[in-house]
C-alpha cells in the first residue's frame, strides 16, 4: 500500500523533458566524465576564459575533467547521429567550489539543442516562450536579453520576474535559462558546414527552478538525503 | 563595473530617469545589479572590454538611439623642450604592440579636488594623490590604464618594455613583496624593473609628496601575458582587468593627452613637447556583412540601410558591403557577431517569436526512459529514491575498505570530500540510512553513474533496513520478474556490523544489492516507456537541523473518509509537524458498521531546538482534537 517517493529532482526534470517532448526533442545522454576538447575547445571556450579557471573545474589525475555542463555532449552528439538533430541532454554536471546553501559541487543541466537547415533566433525565442509558459503559465512575465557564451553567437539570457512585487528593482527578475545560435565554429567542429546548417542551444538549471517552485532554501538538501526531505514530494 | 552616475550623465546627454536608463542598459546586454547613490553597478561580460569605462557604456548608449557618440575635443598646452630629450622608450618583447609616454615637469603633488574624489569613492575607487587619481579617473572615464612614474627615479632615464628574464624579488605599490617570473613583462629602466606591466607600479618609482617631474605611460599589452602574470601572482587590479579584456588601441594617445591635461589643471607644471613612442596601434579588422545571411539568421527582415546605420553608431565604418570594426571591439570577428549588434541595438523585443517546423515523428525513448521506469517501478514498490554526490572521501574510501588504486582521483579537489570518484553506489546509500537515525524502516534505491579505470557505468543499487521492511534480495527478485533479467545480474549481500559502525549506521542490519545497468538495459523488457509525470500539489515544510520526534497514532473513521484529507488535516495543525505517513488502512465491523481503522507516523520538530517528549505531546493532543472535531475520528488505545 505505501508509496515510495521520486526525488524532486527526478520529478521536475521529467516535467520539463515532457515538455521537449511534445516538440519532438529527443533524449540524449553523455558521460560524466570527459576530456577537455568535448567540453571547452570544441566548443569555442578559450584557453584564458574564466570558466577554465583551475578553481572552477574537477580535474582528475589522468588529465580529464568532470564536466561543467552537459554542453559537452553536442559535439558528440551530432558525431553520432548526424544532422538535422533534435535533442535534450539532461545530467549532472560538476563544480570544484566549497559548498554552502546556495553552492553546490554538484548540479542537474538540461541542455537543448535543435540543429537544422534555416534555424532563427526568432524559432529560439519561440521555443523558449512555449516552455516559460508551459511552466509558469500565460501570464508569466520575461525578458530576453543580450549575453555572452561563447559557444553562441548571438547569445540571450531569458530572465521571467519571481514574486508579485511591483517596485522597480532589477534583483525580482530570476535568470532562467541562458541560450544561443550555435557559434559557427562549434558548427564546424561537429563536422557541419556553417553555410548550410544552422541551430541554437539552450541551458536550463533544473535545481534552482525546481527550489523555487517548492521555496527550497538551502540547496544541499537536495543531496542530503534526508527522508524528511524527501518523502514530503 | 561600478560607474558613477553623474559621471555617465557628462557623457551621455539624456531626460531619461535614472530607472529608465538602467533598463536599457540591462537590454543591450549588461545587468544592471544594483543602484544606489551615484553608483550603478552591472555585469559586464567578458567579451565586452570596451563597455569598462564610463564613455564606453555612454557610446553604447547613445547607439540605442542610432547616434554615435564621439569623444570630446582636447586641447592640451605643450612648452619648453622635447619629451624625447628626458626620456626613451624601447620595447623589447612582443608582448607590447604599443607604448607611449608623456614629461610632465613640476607638479605640485596634493589631494584631489572634491568632485574627483567623489566620482572616484562612486566607481570603487580610493583616492591616493591628484597625480595618481587622474590616471585612475581618465581610466573610468576612457577605460584606458595608466601609470604615472616619479621621473626622478627613473635611473638613466631610459625605459625598457621586457620580459623577466630570471626569477626576481620586487615591492609593489601596495607594498607587498612580490616574486618576479621569468615571461612576466614588466617596464624596466636602465637598471631594476620599475613597474609590473599592465599590473602594477612597483614601489620604487612611486610618486609621492616630493615629486616634481614625472613620466606618465599608456600603452597596450598582450591580453594573455596579463592574465597569465596577474593570475600568477594572485593580483589582479584596475588596469590588469581591463587589458585582459582588451583596451581600444585607437584611444592610448587620446587618454595620455587627457591625463596630461587633467594634471596640469588640477597639479600644475608643464607639459614637455611631443610624446614619446614606440610600437604601433595594431590593424583593424575588417567583416564582410553578409545582409542575407544576417536577416536569414535572426528571422527578421533589416534593410539594408537599417543595418548600416546600427554598425555606424556602434563606430563601424562601411566600406563596400564590408564593416571596419572600431579599435575598441575585440569581439567582433565574423558576421554573426554583427547579427548579435543588429538584433540588440534593434530591440529585442521586435523580433516576433516564429514555431519551429514540427516534424511528425514521434521521439524515441532512449536509455533516459528506461532509467525512469525503473525509478518508477521501485518507488511503486515503496522505495524511496536518494542521490548522493558522485564523490568519495578519503573516510569513505577507508570505511568501505576500498582499494584507491582503483579509484579515479580528483587532482584539486576544494573540498576533502570530493578527492575521489565513487565506484559504487553502496556507500552513499549507506550514509544516507545514517543519516536518518529517527526512521526504523528505510528502502531506498539509487541510480547513478560510477566510475573506475575500467570507465564510467551506469549502475542501480537498492538498500533496506528495519524490522518491516524487506530484504534487498525480495525487492531484486520482483524486480527480476519484472524486466525479465537474471538476479545474478546482481551483487546482492548483507553489510557486516563492522562496516556499518564505520559508516555510522545505527541499525542492526543493512541488505543492499546493485547491478550494472549499462550492461542490464539491453537485456532488460520494458512495458510503457512513456515519461510518468504527475501534477500533484506539494506544499514543501523546511525541514530542521535539530532532530524529530516521532509518534504513531490510529483512528477509527467512517470508511468514506480520506486518508489523505486525515493526513492534511494533520499537517495543518502546526508547522511542527514535519511529515505524516499513513502506514495502515482497514475496514472491519469490529470498529462498527460502516468504519475504517487508519494509523499513521508522524514526525515532530522544531526549527530552533530538539523538542522535548511535553511538547511533542502537546501538538499530538492537538492533533487528536483537530480529527475528532473535523472527522468525528476516535483514537484507538495502542
Amino acid at each position: 500500500m505505501k508509496n515510495g517517493h521520486l526525488h524532486p529532482s527526478t520529478t521536475f526534470l521529467r516535467e520539463l523533458i515532457k515538455i521537449f517532448e511534445e516538440l519532438g526533442f529527443e533524449v540524449y545522454e553523455g558521460p560524466e566524465v570527459d576530456d577537455e576538447w568535448h567540453n571547452f575547445d570544441a566548443l569555442n571556450v578559450p584557453d584564458d576564459h574564466p570558466a577554465r579557471d583551475e578553481q572552477d573545474t574537477f580535474w582528475l589525475k589522468d588529465g580529464r575533467l568532470l564536466r561543467t555542463h552537459t554542453s559537452n555532449c553536442q559535439v558528440r552528439a551530432v558525431k553520432d547521429k548526424g544532422a538535422p538533430l533534435h535533442i535534450v541532454i539532461p545530467g549532472r554536471c560538476f563544480r570544484n567550489e566549497a559548498t554552502d546553501q546556495s553552492h553546490e559541487t554538484t548540479f542537474y543541466q538540461l541542455e537543448g539543442l535543435y540543429i537544422d537547415k534555416n534555424v532563427t533566433v526568432a524559432n529560439l525565442f519561440w521555443v523558449l516562450e512555449y516552455t516559460i509558459k508551459k511552466l509558469y503559465g500565460k501570464n508569466v512575465e520575461y525578458r530576453f536579453r543580450p549575453h555572452h557564451y561563447p559557444f553562441v553567437e548571438p547569445g540571450y539570457d531569458i530572465d521571467i520576474k519571481m514574486g508579485s512585487s511591483t517596485e522597480r528593482n532589477s534583483k525580482e527578475w530570476m535568470e532562467l535559462v541562458g541560450s544561443g545560435m550555435v557559434h559557427p565554429k562549434v558548427l564546424r567542429n561537429m563536422g557541419l558546414d556553417p553555410e548550410v546548417w544552422s541551430g541554437f542551444a539552450f541551458g536550463f538549471g533544473p535545481d534552482r527552478m525546481m527550489m523555487k517552485k517548492y521555496k527550497i532554501q538551502d540547496i544541499r538538501q537536495l543531496f542530503g538525503n534526508d527522508l524528511r526531505f524527501l518523502r514530503q514530494f | 563595473m561600478k560607474y558613477s552616475i553623474s559621471l555617465l550623465k557628462e557623457f551621455y546627454k539624456t531626460d531619461k530617469s535614472i530607472d529608465e536608463i538602467a533598463d536599457l542598459i540591462t537590454s543591450l546586454g549588461s545587468e544592471v545589479e544594483s543602484i544606489k547613490d551615484d553608483t550603478l553597478e552591472t555585469e559586464v561580460t567578458p567579451n565586452r572590454g570596451d563597455l569598462l569605462s564610463h564613455f564606453g557604456l555612454a557610446r553604447d548608449l547613445a547607439a540605442a538611439n542610432l547616434k554615435k557618440l564621439d569623444k570630446p575635443r582636447l586641447k592640451l598646452k605643450e612648452e619648453g623642450e622635447k619629451a624625447t630629450n628626458q626620456v626613451s622608450v624601447e620595447i623589447k618583447s612582443d608582448l607590447c604592440p604599443f607604448y607611449l609616454a608623456r614629461v610632465i615637469k613640476g607638479v605640485k603633488v596634493g589631494p584631489s579636488p572634491a568632485w574627483m574624489c567623489e566620482k572616484l569613492i562612486a566607481c570603487g575607487a580610493k583616492p591616493i594623490n591628484n597625480i595618481v587619481d587622474v590616471t585612475n579617473y581618465v581610466m573610468l572615464e576612457f577605460g584606458q590604464p595608466l601609470h604615472a612614474f616619479d621621473a626622478g627615479k627613473i635611473e638613466g632615464g631610459q625605459i625598457f618594455v621586457r620580459e623577466v628574464e630570471k626569477n626576481e624579488e620586487v615591492v609593489t605599490l601596495d607594498d607587498q613583496p612580490r616574486e618576479l617570473l621569468p615571461k612576466m613583462l614588466v617596464i624596466s629602466d636602465s637598471k631594476r624593473p620599475i613597474a609590473i606591466a599592465g599590473v602594477m607600479g612597483l614601489k620604487n618609482s612611486e610618486v609621492d609628496d616630493s615629486t616634481v617631474d614625472i613620466v606618465l605611460e599608456a600603452a597596450v599589452f598582450d591580453r594573455k601575458s596579463i592574465r597569465k602574470t596577474s593570475k600568477l601572482l594572485g593580483l589582479v587590479t584596475a588596469a590588469s582587468y581591463r587589458f585582459e579584456r582588451g583596451v581600444d588601441d585607437g584611444g592610448v594617445e587620446y587618454a595620455l593627452d587627457r591625463a596630461a591635461q587633467l594634471i596640469l589643471e588640477i597639479a600644475g607644471g608643464k607639459v614637455l613637447q611631443g610624446a614619446v613612442k614606440a610600437g604601433k596601434a595594431s590593424q583593424q579588422i575588417e567583416i564582410g556583412i553578409e545582409y542575407e545571411k544576417i536577416n536569414r539568421l535572426v528571422g527578421q527582415n533589416f534593410s539594408k540601410e537599417k543595418v548600416d546605420k546600427i554598425l555606424q553608431s556602434l563606430g563601424c565604418k562601411i566600406e563596400s558591403g564590408k564593416a571596419i570594426v572600431p579599435s575598441w571591439r575585440h569581439d567582433l570577428e565574423v558576421w554573426q557577431d554583427l547579427v548579435e549588434e543588429i538584433a540588440r541595438i534593434n530591440g529585442l523585443e521586435k523580433i516576433k517569436p516564429e514555431p519551429l517546423k514540427r516534424s511528425s515523428k514521434k521521439p524515441k525513448a532512449s536509455n533516459f526512459h528506461k532509467k525512469e521506469a525503473i525509478k518508477d517501478f521501485l518507488a511503486g514498490l515503496g522505495l524511496d529514491e536518494v542521490l548522493n554526490y558522485s564523490f568519495l572521501s578519503q573516510d569513505d574510501v577507508v570505511a568501505a575498505k576500498i582499494d584507491a588504486k582503483n579509484l579515479v582521483e580528483v587532482a584539486n579537489p576544494v573540498q576533502e570530500e570530493n578527492r575521489y570518484l565513487r565506484n559504487s553506489l553502496i556507500p552513499g546509500l549507506l550514509k544516507s540510512i545514517a543519516r536518518n537515525p529517527s526512521f526504523d524502516d528505510i528502502e531506498i534505491f539509487e541510480i547513478g553513474n560510477v566510475f573506475s579505470a575500467e570507465g564510467e557505468r551506469t549502475n542501480l543499487a537498492i538498500a533496506t533496513s528495519g524490522k518491516s521492511t524487506r530484504k534487498a534480495s525480495a525487492i531484486v527478485k520482483e524486480f527480476c520478474r519484472e524486466f525479465g533479467i537474471l538476479e545474478d545480474e546482481f551483487k546482492i549481500y548483507e553489510i557486516d556490523r563492522d562496516e556499518l559502525e564505520r559508516f555510522k549506521v545505527k541499525k542492526p542490519s543493512v541488505s543492499v544489492a546493485e547491478v550494472d545497468l549499462s550492461n542490464a538495459l539491453l537485456k532488460m523488457k520494458f512495458k510503457n516507456l512513456s515519461l510518468n509525470v504527475s501534477e500533484r500539489d506539494i506544499k514543501y515544510r523546511p525541514i530542521s537541523k535539530f532532530p524529530p520526534v516521532k509518534r504513531d497514532l490510529a483512528f477509527v473513521v467512517d470508511r468514506d473518509v480520506s486518508a489523505l484529507d486525515i493526513k492534511n488535516s494533520i499537517l495543518d495543525v502546526s508547522p511542527m509537524v514535519i511529515l505524516a505517513e499513513l502506514f495502515d488502512e482497514f475496514s472491519s465491523d469490529r470498529f462498527g458498521v460502516g468504519k475504517k481503522n487508519v494509523a499513521y507516523h508522524i514526525w515532530l520538530e522544531s526549527p530552533s531546538k530538539t523538542l522535548s517528549d511535553s511538547e511533542a505531546d502537546e501538538q499530538i493532543k492537538k492533533i487528536i482534537l483537530k480529527l475528532e472535531e473535523k472527522f468525528g475520528a476516535k483514537l484507538r488505545d495502542s
